[in-house]
């Protein structure tokens, strides 16, 4: 088991420039960068938007690393840090270019996949955040308002309403033959 | 009316991350419509993880990380340079004032006495001297004055 409050330690910018630094951070970005990119590809809908603004979480995390965080903490940070570049990007565009639909791939041929996918669409960035770290991540709600920066006690209402929405847009589409 | 969802939720969905269920939350997910409703739109999302995964191929860190260090590096030259150009309007204020106090002084100088003991060529020569040194100082200030901050 890592010892829990060295990690964002060791990634001070002083730090990654030795080699147990460098191999520090590359077990960090190897548990952490999949989920992350998950979430970003998840509410941008686009691929090399997620790349992008992986590696800008990244960045601005080992720009600005606070040591006294454990595993989970600094797990929490990047997804808030990440969180917070996808709301600035949504504001310097139109959120009509989030909501264009995600390429499809040979493998892409399972329907209800494609269902949950397009359901997906129609709901807002905030709500896709809210369910996607609820239901994937497994956040509680505090970890939730952590990352999103909302309060903790509407986290639950917000998530029930999105949750009630994306039921409502699946289910006409499931019970067509 | 009841509006906000069940309360165990999350605790639901934290057993289905982890797979640590106890038979009372067990027996409540299959019972609580709510709950139940949750868990099929969460195994839904994570078939969705799931293939984004397969899509997923993340940089090399190494590049990351030279990128962070290049960044770390832009970020300190910003402070610097944003240093230099206090310290260079602070030279130019105090070019100004110096230039402004001279000027006074040399306009006190009883400068016909002083002239009238100059050879005729000579009190020209200082003038044209004299002129010269103010424009080179004015050609000096103007580029300080006038340099456009980098973005």
């Amino acid at each position: 088991m890592e010892d829990a409050p060295t990690i964002a330690a060791w990634l001070t910018p002083g730090r990654t420039q030795t080699a147990a630094g460098e191999e520090r951070f590359r077990q960090l970005y190897q548990a952490t960068s999949r989920p992350l990119w998950g979430y970003l590809h998840h509410a941008t809908g686009r691929p090399h938007v997620a790349d992008d603004l992986l590696q800008e979480t990244w960045c601005k995390f080992l720009l600005h690393p606070i040591p006294q965080m454990d595993e989970a903490q600094t797990r929490s940070y990047l997804f808030r840090i990440a969180t917070n570049l996808l709301h600035n990007r949504s504001r310097s565009r139109d959120d009509a270019a989030l909501e264009e639909p995600t390429e499809c791939t040979a493998e892409s041929d399972e329907a209800t996949r494609l269902d949950v996918q397009s359901a997906m669409r129609q709901l807002k960035p905030r709500e896709r955040q809210l369910l996607w770290l609820a239901y994937v991540e497994g956040m509680s709600h505090a970890e939730i308002a952590a990352v999103t920066g909302l309060g903790a006690m509407s986290i639950r209402i917000l998530l029930y309403r999105a949750r009630q929405k994306a039921s409502q847009i699946l289910r006409p589409q499931r019970t067509e033959p | 009316m009841k509006n906000t969802g069940c309360e165990h939720e999350q605790f639901v969905l934290r057993a289905l991350h982890t797979g640590q269920w106890t038979q009372p939350l067990r027996r409540h997910a299959a019972q609580c419509p709510d709950c139940t409703q949750a868990l099929q739109l969460a195994e839904a999302l994570r078939r969705q993880a799931h293939h984004a995964d397969r899509l997923c191929t993340p940089p090399d860190p190494y590049w990351i990380l030279q990128r962070s260090r290049r960044q770390a590096r832009q970020l300190t030259l910003r402070r610097v340079s944003r240093l230099l150009a206090a310290m260079r309007t602070l030279a130019a204020v105090y070019a100004v004032a110096v230039a402004a106090w001279l000027l006074r002084g040399y306009a006190a100088l009883q400068f016909r006495e002083v002239a009238s003991t100059l050879p005729g060529t000579s009190s020209g020569y200082a003038l044209i001297g004299a002129a010269l040194a103010a424009a080179c100082a004015l050609a000096g200030l103007w580029p300080i004055l006038h340099q456009s901050p980098r973005p």
